[in-house]
């Protein structure tokens, strides 16, 4: 019998396919995923957004939890966005520096 | 629907202008001079910015928009209203100018009640609602002065005649009336005044108004100065209001109150530098390039309005132009610039929004800058930047042939408007997802 063990690298992995259509860029590389929990078959990620009152706010933290519900494993994603600590353009990885553009912030 | 009746307004006022060039190497008071600015006031600004207003303001003050439907028969009521206003003023024929008016205005009511009662609606009120509330004011009285000042040009005797129902012949009194006031003042100050309350008071403060919400939420910034943008609006609103006045009026107090304006639009300046030196996105998008071009062109806008302001200018020929150049730069320098700036983050956004929104995180979807050329708002960009440049100069040397020359760059930058604003809707009909790839790397586990 094979069953599927959800990791905290495929879970990143498949929030790599969520991409802030403003930014141009992935929410892991933009810096925007503060944590992943792992509890069983369900997932729970807090994160946040680059500005407070995005109008894409519903859209993207929609898009995360339907990608997270896509893993093989995953029954219950919960995916909560915090405003605490504001995000940073420090918080981004080089390869999301990177897509958005040398010198872009 | 909006958005693409007014870019046709825009394409028609262009290749209008392209056609007929004199009219903006002569004197303004005449027929098609004031038809081709109320179809880009009316066709293009005016429908351009009401659309954007009944997705944006929802969105920008986070709340919902009181009712579609009402929207749905304002753009019936405000198509037919324009349209035929144009055609009237370009026959000159005062008398259907005034009920294509009255359909307008009809819309307009339509549309302030659907917009007061969203704006009811707004949970945190700031000085963005601030703004939208008085240019929806201003927006009232403008129709409010303009369908006075055709009430002033029309003849009623015919209309009594005819012996109309008692409604009418009450309705003939009061316009009467109302035109009859109207006729104390110089039709040329009612017309400036009329033009200043559109222009200023609606166009310019929902510039003011609603930048200060989007600039920060485009370049990751933040507001620098609540006190800063609550005088930048107060001033605008106490200089307007002074304008009017003493426009209508042909007072010698004129540049004082225009110096409140450009002292209001200094403070403007001066928050949008703070928050664009603050924000965490270095790099500006076309987009924001338009509209900080806009912001830009405020400076000369305000030198000659200061200039054109002072008492005891001389009216001649020279003078005269000078005052196409202002409302030229205002309408399709500032107010237009300003609009396709803003255009290139809201329409993206609308189409991802409605194409793309459901689908994010079931496949791999487009980003904003996926729905557009950046190469096609360069080329706009700079077509526009001559076209303004050759026409303005075109303008002060009564050169026809310039005009034309200086339009002709203008429908190029239209044309790349619309082919990008196609290329952007055409998301509706021909999307572009790609497979939503898995990752391989949820280990295996065996039991």
């Amino acid at each position: 019998m094979t069953t599927n063990e959800i990791t905290e690298e495929a879970i990143l992995e498949t929030l790599r396919q969520v991409v802030d259509p403003e930014l141009g860029c992935n929410i892991v590389d933009l810096g925007l995923v503060y944590s992943v929990a792992i509890t069983g078959k369900k997932v729970t990620v807090v994160m946040t957004l680059t500005t407070a009152g995005c109008p894409m706010h519903e859209s993207i933290r929609r898009g995360a939890q339907n990608a997270l519900l896509n893993l093989s494993g995953v029954e219950e994603a919960e995916v909560q966005v915090v405003w605490d600590p504001p995000w940073q353009p420090s918080m981004m990885t080089e390869f999301g520096r990177n897509a958005t553009g040398a010198g872009t912030f | 629907m909006f958005t693409m009746t007014g870019l046709l307004a825009l394409g028609a006022g262009v290749a209008w202008l392209v056609l007929q060039p004199d009219i903006l190497a002569t004197y303004h008071y005449n027929q098609y001079v004031i038809a081709v600015t109320h179809l880009f006031v009316l066709g293009w600004i005016c429908t351009v910015v009401m659309g954007a207003m009944y997705q944006l303001v929802p969105v920008a003050l986070e709340t919902r928009l009181y009712s579609e439907r009402l929207a749905r028969w304002q753009f019936a009521f405000h198509v037919v209203g324009f349209v035929g206003m144009v055609w009237m003023f370009r026959v000159w024929n005062m008398t259907q100018l005034a009920h294509f008016g009255s359909v307008f205005a009809f819309g307009v009511v339509l549309f302030v009640y659907n917009m007061a009662r969203t704006l009811r609606r707004v949970p945190k009120w700031n000085i963005t609602a601030t703004a939208v509330t008085a240019a929806l004011v201003w927006l009232s009285l403008a129709i409010t002065a303009g369908l006075s000042i055709a009430a002033a040009k029309c003849d009623y005797e015919s209309a009594m005649e005819q012996s109309p129902p008692a409604f009418v012949v009450v309705m003939l009194h009061g316009l009467q009336s109302v035109g009859g006031f109207v006729a104390h003042f110089d039709p040329m100050s009612a017309m400036h005044a009329h033009a200043h309350l559109g222009g200023v008071g609606c166009f310019t403060m929902l510039i003011v108004g609603v930048s200060y919400k989007l600039i920060p939420m485009f370049t990751l910034s933040e507001l620098q100065s609540r006190r800063r943008t609550a005088w930048s609006v107060a001033l605008l609103n106490i200089g307007l209001a002074g304008s009017f006045v003493t426009i209508l009026r042909r007072s010698p107090l004129k540049p004082a109150f225009a110096l409140v304006v450009v002292a209001a639009l200094a403070v403007y300046g001066w928050e949008l530098r703070a928050i664009l030196r603050a924000r965490k996105r270095r790099v500006l998008d076309w987009g924001i390039k338009y509209f900080l071009t806009a912001i830009m062109l405020l400076w000369p806008l305000s030198v000659l309005a200061v200039v054109l302001s002072w008492p005891g200018l001389p009216l001649n020929k020279f003078t005269g132009q000078l005052e196409n150049l202002y409302g030229f730069l205002g309408l399709i320098g500032v107010i237009t610039f300003a609009i396709i700036g803003m255009s290139y983050k809201i329409i993206p956004f609308l189409v991802w929004f409605g194409r793309y929104s459901r689908q994010i995180g079931r496949a791999r979807v487009p980003s904003l800058a996926d729905l557009y050329s950046a190469r096609l708002q360069a080329l706009g960009y700079w077509t526009w930047l001559a076209g303004l440049a050759a026409t303005s100069g075109a303008i002060v040397l009564s050169s026809a042939t310039g005009v034309r020359i200086g339009c002709g760059f203008l429908a190029l930058g239209v044309a790349a408007l619309a082919l990008n604003v196609g290329r952007m809707l055409a998301h509706f009909f021909k999307p572009a997802f790609q497979p939503f790839t898995l990752p391989t790397s949820t280990t295996p586990k065996t039991a």
